[in-house]
């Protein structure tokens, strides 16, 4: 039977441009699904119950920052870049800060860098606590979740008594922090962290022990070094299969240089093995930051710069909890930025995820996006989708600027075989 | 098990005992206008566009005749960031211990203390 052209169009709209698969076996997943904390849309191709592949459609939350960033002074740009994401907040305007201050002539403090790591570890600390109390609720271990979360309210109190607030910190400033660590402070966070770095270890066990968590996360997400050096995966999604990738460690920024720390790295390649990574990279920061608060160097916390930047680009590289993040400046020499572009590690994540799920039961597809530790806020940058026909590519620079001739020269023959390879 | 029984809530009695705030606790912003000067450089370093500076007269130096401003806070977009209270070089902006700031009335969130008086 001939289908009439709205009826192509509705079943078009119902399967989402999918119409190689039949409808039965297509499963949407969010925008708006209780797993997923932001808003983001995988289309799901099932056979039976195993998903054979993941499509899936990102800028549900594209706000336009790095085009913001373009009519704001430098210093208001700070305090944006920090409200990029919600958990790492202190990392983005660290990332931005750095790569600013590199086109400056004025040098950082060292008791400033110092700081500047101290409140870096105490965010990585957080971040991996909410991500193991989520694993918890989604493999159905809620007791887990309470224990965990009360323990992340330790950290947020040390965050909230040296900065005032227990999420946008607004520590950083230009060649320095705002605040100088509290008198007296330190006995009482040495003591927290060595509690902290305890409850870790007991939390370890737990997991390695405990059937509920066993059961959901063994053999689940199983991903090979091959892969994840091809999908350029970053952060844990990269360390969990054995590939020493840290910025910390590969280009120190801050104090990093000066302080004694090894990364983690593990074999497993599967979510239990993300689990114990993240854990045992706790102890690792706890161990960090109780070293940094007892060798803390005395000395200025701040230089203060003029309000104009000289002209001039620079990029930052730093290690978010979720893995590397990269911000990339540029100045005419004026009192706004030229450019800033950032680059999230849920992006360069992304990829792994899909190749993560494919194999992977409808069940499990909860507990593998949490296992990537997802943040959709601070990865919607940019996309294409061509409505009419719902597909989505990719294009380099030189491919967008070839369009863009096109579209604005259409008489022109320029037949760009880049173009016609890709343009569906 | 039986510990975890007895023992209290952890969470915090919030509504019906107040809590202790941190010393650095950022919230609502506050201005003495005796000590203002109009210099707007809390309206130039805001990020979240709270600082309006509004002419409220003139004033004579020598020959010139120049504008007299201050700043109207529209605290409803205020982000708490603090940047302000650094910036002001007479000590005129502060933040206050007050976080309670929900309020059916979107302009009691406005400030007009420096301009009235």
């Amino acid at each position: 039977m001939k289908m009439s052209e709205s009826k192509k169009s509705a079943r078009r709209e119902e399967t989402a441009g999918l119409m190689e698969y039949s409808t039965e076996n297509l499963v949407p997943f969010g925008p708006i699904h209780p797993a997923l904390k932001e808003p983001e849309y995988f289309k799901l191709v099932l056979e039976g119950e195993k998903i054979v592949e993941v499509i899936p459609r990102i800028g549900y939350v594209h706000r336009g920052l790095e085009k913001a960033a373009e009519g704001r002074p430098w210093v208001q740009n700070m305090y944006m870049f920090e409200r990029t994401c919600g958990i790492c907040s202190f990392v983005h305007s660290l990332c931005y800060g750095q790569a600013v201050e590199e086109l400056t002539m004025y040098k950082v403090p060292k008791r400033a860098k110092y700081i500047r790591l101290i409140i870096a570890e105490l965010e990585r600390i957080h971040s991996h606590l909410l991500w193991v109390g989520l694993m918890g609720h989604w493999a159905g271990f809620e007791t887990l979740f309470m224990w965990v979360w009360q323990d992340r309210e330790i950290v947020l109190d040390i965050v909230e008594t040296i900065s005032g607030n227990r999420v946008h910190k607004s520590m950083n400033a230009f060649c320095g922090v705002r605040r100088d660590m509290p008198e007296n402070m330190e006995d009482h966070i040495v003591e927290k962290m060595k509690y902290l770095a305890g409850r870790a270890r007991y939390y370890r066990e737990i997991i390695d022990t405990e059937e509920t968590m066993l059961e959901r996360t063994q053999k689940v997400g199983k991903l090979s070094v091959d892969t994840v050096e091809k999908l350029c995966a970053v952060g844990p999604m990269a360390r969990y299969v054995g590939i020493q990738n840290d910025v910390r460690l590969n280009d120190p920024y801050a104090a990093y240089d000066e302080v004694p720390f090894s990364i983690v790295t593990r074999n497993e390649g599967d979510v239990q093995g993300l689990l114990r990574l993240r854990l045992d990279e706790l102890i690792v920061s706890t161990d960090l930051i109780t070293y940094a608060v007892k060798h803390l160097p005395e000395g200025p916390i701040r230089v203060k710069i003029p309000p104009v930047i000289p002209a001039g680009e620079h990029s930052s590289r730093c290690e978010a909890p979720r893995g590397e993040i990269f911000y990339y400046v540029k100045s005419t020499g004026g009192r706004t930025p030229d450019r800033v572009k950032s680059r999230q590690p849920t992006l360069a994540n992304l990829p792994a995820a899909l190749e993560m799920l494919k194999g992977q039961t409808l069940a499990d597809v909860p507990i593998v996006l949490t296992a990537i530790d997802p943040c959709f806020g601070c990865m919607d940058r940019m996309s294409f989708l061509d409505t009419e026909t719902n597909k989505q590519w990719t294009w380099s620079g030189e491919q967008l600027r070839q369009y863009g001739i096109k579209h604005y020269f259409p008489n022109q023959s320029r037949n760009s075989p880049i173009l016609k390879e890709t343009h569906p | 098990m039986f510990r975890l029984m007895l023992q209290t809530p952890v969470t915090e009695d919030y509504p019906f005992k107040p809590i202790t705030l941190p010393e650095r606790f950022r919230g609502k912003l506050d201005i003495d206008p005796a000590r203002c000067t109009g210099c707007q450089v809390c309206a130039l370093v805001c990020p979240a566009s709270v600082i309006t500076m509004v002419d409220i007269g003139t004033r004579k130096v020598g020959d010139r005749v120049l504008q007299v401003k201050r700043p109207i806070f529209e605290l409803s977009t205020c982000i708490f960031c603090g940047e302000c209270v650094d910036n002001c070089a007479f000590k005129a902006l502060e933040m206050t211990k007050q976080f309670e700031l929900a309020t059916p009335n979107k302009s009691d969130l406005t400030m007009r203390k420096a301009v009235s008086s």
